[in-house]
């Protein structure tokens, strides 16, 4: 009998609650939606900003390396200097030597800082120029 | 059993779309839920103005969240637990911890003394049964609405409020208890 009670009071409260309906100012979905856009305005916003930051730093750092690499191993960025300077025939040449099957492991592993840099730039190139081209439609996606 | 399946089906495009940051997608999730949001924050003891704010926060963060909502817990029990932790940390941040015991205090004790009837004559008892609901302790009312109006489980209250099974079933008897004594003497009243 008390079970049936409380299922019967269980009920009728349900029924009551489920009719009350809470007042919500007007606009309250526009105005919503207006700030969601601006928030998403501002996180692109910010993302460029940090990109920007991103490619400063990469300058700045590439400046430095270049610098200390030339104080360090002056010999080894002659070495490169002269190479490059040699025409690009003989480096395409020397390129593809390189990329056969026989190249050299441990002539790559001897210059691994070298081949480091060489990697993170053309990395950050890739993803500069991706970014130019495709990263707006990526976004807004 | 067919439309059962289309309406899931409806549901998981919804979902997707909601995910992929589509803006009318999440209009219609705001027109769906709004009322549930406010409804948290004002029976949690928000004014009109403040109550807003947090429910902007609310939706905020629900659309910054949807991408990681995994779908293990329905969509409403996620939002109201979104709604319920934003509403809590804005009082905790306007009001210190003792500020809100006392007014809990004070409203249990308005509850015992004054009684509905005072303040309702007879009125249809919907309107009754939800003047007396708003003069429960907040946490009381919360897990009563959550449970009779929301149909929420004993686990999904736990979850949303943050706090044990068990409180939660204490929370609900004692609301019970307290709602129907209350009702009891404004029938008495009324009739």
């Amino acid at each position: 009998m008390d079970k049936l009670n409380e299922d019967k009071f269980g009920e009728m409260l349900g029924r009551a609650l489920q009719s009350h309906s809470e007042p919500v100012p007007a606009g309250f979905t526009e105005r919503m939606l207006s700030r969601i856009e601006q928030a998403e305005q501002q996180r692109i916003l910010a993302r460029v900003v940090w990109q920007e930051r991103l490619a400063l730093a990469g300058c700045i750092a590439a400046g430095i390396i270049a610098i200390v690499a030339v104080v360090v191993f002056p010999d080894r960025i002659a070495g490169v200097l002269r190479s490059i300077a040699g025409g690009f025939t003989g480096q395409g040449k020397a390129l593809v030597e390189k990329m056969t099957p026989t190249v050299d492991i441990e002539a790559v592993r001897s210059e691994w800082q070298f081949y480091t840099v060489l990697v993170l730039l053309l990395g950050f190139a890739v993803y500069s120029l991706v970014d130019m081209f495709v990263g707006d439609r990526l976004r807004t996606a | 059993m067919a439309e059962k399946l289309w309406e899931k089906q409806q549901k998981r495009k919804w979902l997707q779309l909601l995910r992929s940051g589509d803006h009318q997608a999440f209009a219609e999730f705001i027109d769906k839920y709004k009322e549930t949001v406010f409804l948290c924050c004002r029976r949690l003891g928000l004014r009109e103005d403040e109550a807003e704010d947090v429910a902007s926060e609310t939706f905020l963060a629900a659309y910054n969240g949807l991408s990681r909502y995994g779908g293990r817990a329905e969509l409403s029990t996620w939002l109201w637990g979104i709604a319920y932790r934003q509403a809590v940390s804005y009082l905790r941040k306007k009001r210190r911890h003792w500020q809100l015991e006392a007014e809990l205090d004070e409203r249990i004790a308005d509850s015992k003394q004054q009684g509905p009837a005072a303040a309702v004559q007879s009125r249809e008892i919907e309107t009754i049964v939800w003047e007396v609901v708003e003069r429960l302790p907040r946490f009381w009312a919360m897990a009563v609405i959550l449970h009779y109006r929301e149909e929420k489980e004993i686990s999904d209250i736990a979850k949303i409020m943050q706090i044990k099974e068990n409180t939660v079933k204490t929370y609900l008897f004692r609301g019970r208890e307290r709602l129907k004594e209350m009702l009891a003497s404004a029938f008495e009243e009324d009739y």
